[in-house]
């Protein structure tokens, strides 16, 4: 066994001594960090210059005028709903005509040297509101190559409590059209599940998918390396010395649990970096609900435990791999079906996520392979809506269910490629066909 | 008895490599497997250190199927070299002899010696990429050692080296037979072998040709050498009556005679042609044992030499 831990601390230092390793650790949060914030970042810059706007008004009710009325005044109540704090956006009205219902001919000349102006850039927003506006929806439009999805909610908002307004005058009903509007008011139908607030989807969604992300970039990263240092030492030809000091069994197990504890050492240095970082969460403007997120002992929990038995089920493929093939260009065509079985919950998508408990996605978290992060997609979305946790149902019963292929799998994957390793680490040149694999299964 | 190979036998696809092989190793002796390039010398070797399992036959150490004890106590230095090419010499020496069973501990106060002998000493701290083809077969070699291991296998331990690193490992060699260490290696170039060997093995196409004690093997092939320096074409010395052999080299000729045929008719034959400047009779070198052994069908050959008691 001392030998086993000869190669375990080789291993282990060879990764964990390298510059590479320490600026992933320090880079990969700060990358990843990025891809979260810079988005959202960039979606808060608020633009500090008018946006030029023109209307076409054909309607003959002033619905143009009344509009510019309403965007050059705003009011605190637009927060509500659906818009933003409206302060800092701000219009400016280039062109205003008015024309008549039958004018068309001058409409048409007045359209098209707008939208000329749209295409140029010289016009933001180009409004057009045709005869009957009022009753016709498709009789007003936007006409803009802006996809600011805040100022078109912002107009739309405008729009309809104008043309309320015009439909309310209409019909006769002796009440202001603030009241209507108070009166017809849809509303927001909050979800909350047994534990109180429920966690908004975006948040259980996007934790999902970095605890998938992280789990496939370690189980991938360091599962390859284990591949990489095989064919290393089959093209180094240092192989047969080892193979004449230690067994292929020590060295492979060696190789996998040496490589196993440098992941480890990566994620506990980022849960300790994350831990810190949380401390300090009062600088950023986080959903309260993410502590049940992070905080959630079943997610924290299969989260370490899926990590580590999906790190040894996907190094002992790859050291197959690195068993029977000669370079690196070789293994390509086997690593790409390998690695998509663990990016499939992220590529099924909200499919799974919509409906965590459907038989495919229950089905799929019980499949050696997929298992790891199928099932801790499924943990993020179901675990935080439960109040009593047991071992032998409910999700959690899942997944210890789902632990144990995994564990079941690791145990035949380490039972095979013990049987292909000692032989194919010393053959060189061509790649065994699957007949003469199967020969060396059986030997 | 240190080692024992009993019949082992190895096919690959249908083709026979080794050919119900037995050698006896005793301790302490130089044992040279030689043969010409294919005849199965490494696939032996291999089959030694467990890398290859024997079809048939088993191998024994110390009396003993080889089991993982095994691997500690011999020092194995392959056909095909390589090393951790990112690590500095001492890290390699160190992560070796761990390998091994020792201790780095144990390793660490050696390898200066070590080093300073192969001519290495300088570059103990700088990385194996760094160095040249010789300086790494030198490096190898030092890792296959340095654990003072009881057999030493080395397989064609000499290729790719200039004749005075040559000189340098068989020095070192000798030095650790004198220790009482037991070494079996293999090569294709004969000279190295007759000057290293307290007992040989040929194998040619799997088979065991020759096996004994040195002195044993080339008595038997008896002293019917002949070496001739003349002046002229030689040429003609070829089909004298009673010439087996035939040889030419650069400055002299060598030839085989018959148990028949007297040395003195020749000298005569070739006297009355040619003016002889040195007419020496010899032992057979390993090298026309070798050719001679090589160019006959196994299948009709006895094994010559004393096979010991396996």
């Amino acid at each position: 066994m001392s030998k086993f831990w000869v190669i375990f601390r080789k291993e282990y230092s060879q990764v964990v001594k390298k510059k590479s390793f320490i600026i992933s650790i320090v880079l990969t949060p700060i990358f990843m960090g990025g891809i979260m914030v810079i988005p959202a970042f960039l979606a808060q810059k608020k633009s500090t210059t008018a946006e030029k706007i023109a209307i076409v008004d054909q309607s003959e009710m002033g619905i143009g005028q009344k509009f510019i009325d309403e965007i050059s005044e705003y009011k605190l109540e637009d927060t509500e709903d659906n818009l933003e704090d409206t302060e800092d956006n701000y219009y400016n009205v280039e062109e205003m005509f008015t024309l008549t219902a039958a004018d068309s001919a001058r409409f048409s000349t007045v359209t098209d040297s707008l939208r000329t102006e749209i295409i140029e850039d010289g016009l933001k927003y180009f409004l057009v509101i045709r005869p009957e506006a009022h009753v016709y929806d498709s009789n007003l439009y936007l006409i803009t190559n802006s996809d600011n999805f805040t100022t078109i909610k912002r107009f739309e908002y405008r729009l309809s409590q104008i043309l309320s307004g015009i439909r309310l005058e209409q019909s006769n009903v002796n009440l202001s059209v603030d009241s209507v509007l108070e009166i017809t008011r849809r509303i927001d139908l909050r979800t909350k599940d047994a534990l109180g607030e429920s966690i908004p989807f975006e948040i259980k969604y996007f934790g999902a998918l970095i605890l998938v992300m992280m789990m496939f970039s370690m189980v991938i990263g360091f599962g390859s390396l284990c591949m990489r240092t095989v064919i290393e030492e089959k093209n180094s030809r240092i192989m047969e010395v080892l193979i004449s000091s230690v067994s292929p069994f020590q060295l492979m197990l060696g190789k996998i649990f040496g490589l196993g504890a440098a992941t480890l050492t990566q994620v506990s240095v980022w849960i300790l970096m994350g831990s810190l970082l949380y401390t300090q969460r009062g600088m950023f403007d986080l959903d309260p609900s993410i502590d049940r997120l992070i905080f959630n002992p079943v997610i924290v929990i299969f989260f370490v435990l899926f990590l580590i038995t999906g790190y040894l089920l996907y190094s002992t493929a790859f050291a197959f791999i690195g068993a029977i093939v000669n370079n690196e260009k070789e293994a390509q065509g086997f690593i790409f079906p390998i690695t998509m079985m663990l990016m499939l919950p992220v590529i099924l998508g909200i499919s799974v996520v919509q409906d965590p408990n459907s038989t495919m996605a229950t089905i799929l978290s019980m499949t050696p392979f997929i298992g790891p992060s199928m099932m801790m997609m499924r943990i993020v979305f179901v675990a935080p809506t439960v109040t009593e946790y047991s071992l032998f149902s409910g999700i959690v019963g899942e997944a210890t269910l789902a632990l144990m292929v995994v564990i079941l799998s690791i145990i035949f994957m380490i039972w095979l490629t013990a049987k292909i390793f000692r032989i194919g680490i010393l053959m060189y040149g061509k790649r065994p066909t699957l007949p003469e694999i199967m020969k060396w299964i059986r030997y | 008895m240190l080692l024992q190979l009993k019949d082992i036998h190895k096919e690959f696809d249908g083709k026979v490599a080794v050919d119900k092989l037995s050698l006896a190793v005793e301790r302490g002796v130089i044992y040279g497997i030689i043969g010409p390039n294919g005849a199965g010398k490494t696939t032996t070797i291999r089959m030694v250190m467990n890398i290859t399992i024997p079809d048939s036959g088993e191998v024994l150490f110390d009396g003993h199927p080889a089991d993982a004890g095994f691997r500690d106590r011999v020092g194995y230095l392959p056909e095909e070299r390589g090393l951790y090419k990112k690590l500095t010499l001492e890290e390699v020496i160190i992560y070796m002899a761990e390998l091994k069973g020792v201790s780095p501990k144990i390793i660490k106060p050696k390898i200066g010696d070590w080093l300073e002998r192969v001519d290495l000493t300088e570059y103990r701290k700088k990385k194996v990429e760094e160095l040249s083809k010789g300086m790494q077969q030198k490096l190898q070699f030092v890792t296959t050692i340095i654990h003072e291991p009881e057999l030493l296998i080395l397989d064609e331990i000499f290729s790719g080296l200039d004749p005075l690193n040559m000189e340098k490992i068989k020095e070192i060699i000798l030095e650790l037979k004198r220790a009482g260490t037991t070494i079996l290696f293999s090569t294709h170039v004969m000279e190295q072998a007759e000057k290293l060997c307290d007992n040989i093995c040929m194998i040619h196409q799997g088979k065991k040709v020759i096996d004994g004690r040195l002195s044993e093997v080339k008595a038997k092939f008896g002293k019917n050498a002949i070496q001739i320096e003349i002046e002229g074409d030689g040429a003609f010395i070829a089909s004298l009556p009673g010439v087996k052999g035939f040889n030419e080299f650069n400055n002299y000729i060598e030839i085989r005679i018959d148990n028949t045929t007297d040395t003195n008719s020749i000298l005569k034959e070739v006297a009355n042609r040619v003016v002889v400047r040195r007419f020496d009779i010899v032992e057979p070198s390993l090298y026309d044992i070798f050719i001679d052994t090589a160019k006959i069908d196994p299948n009709q050959l006895e094994t010559i030499g004393e096979s010991q008691n396996v």
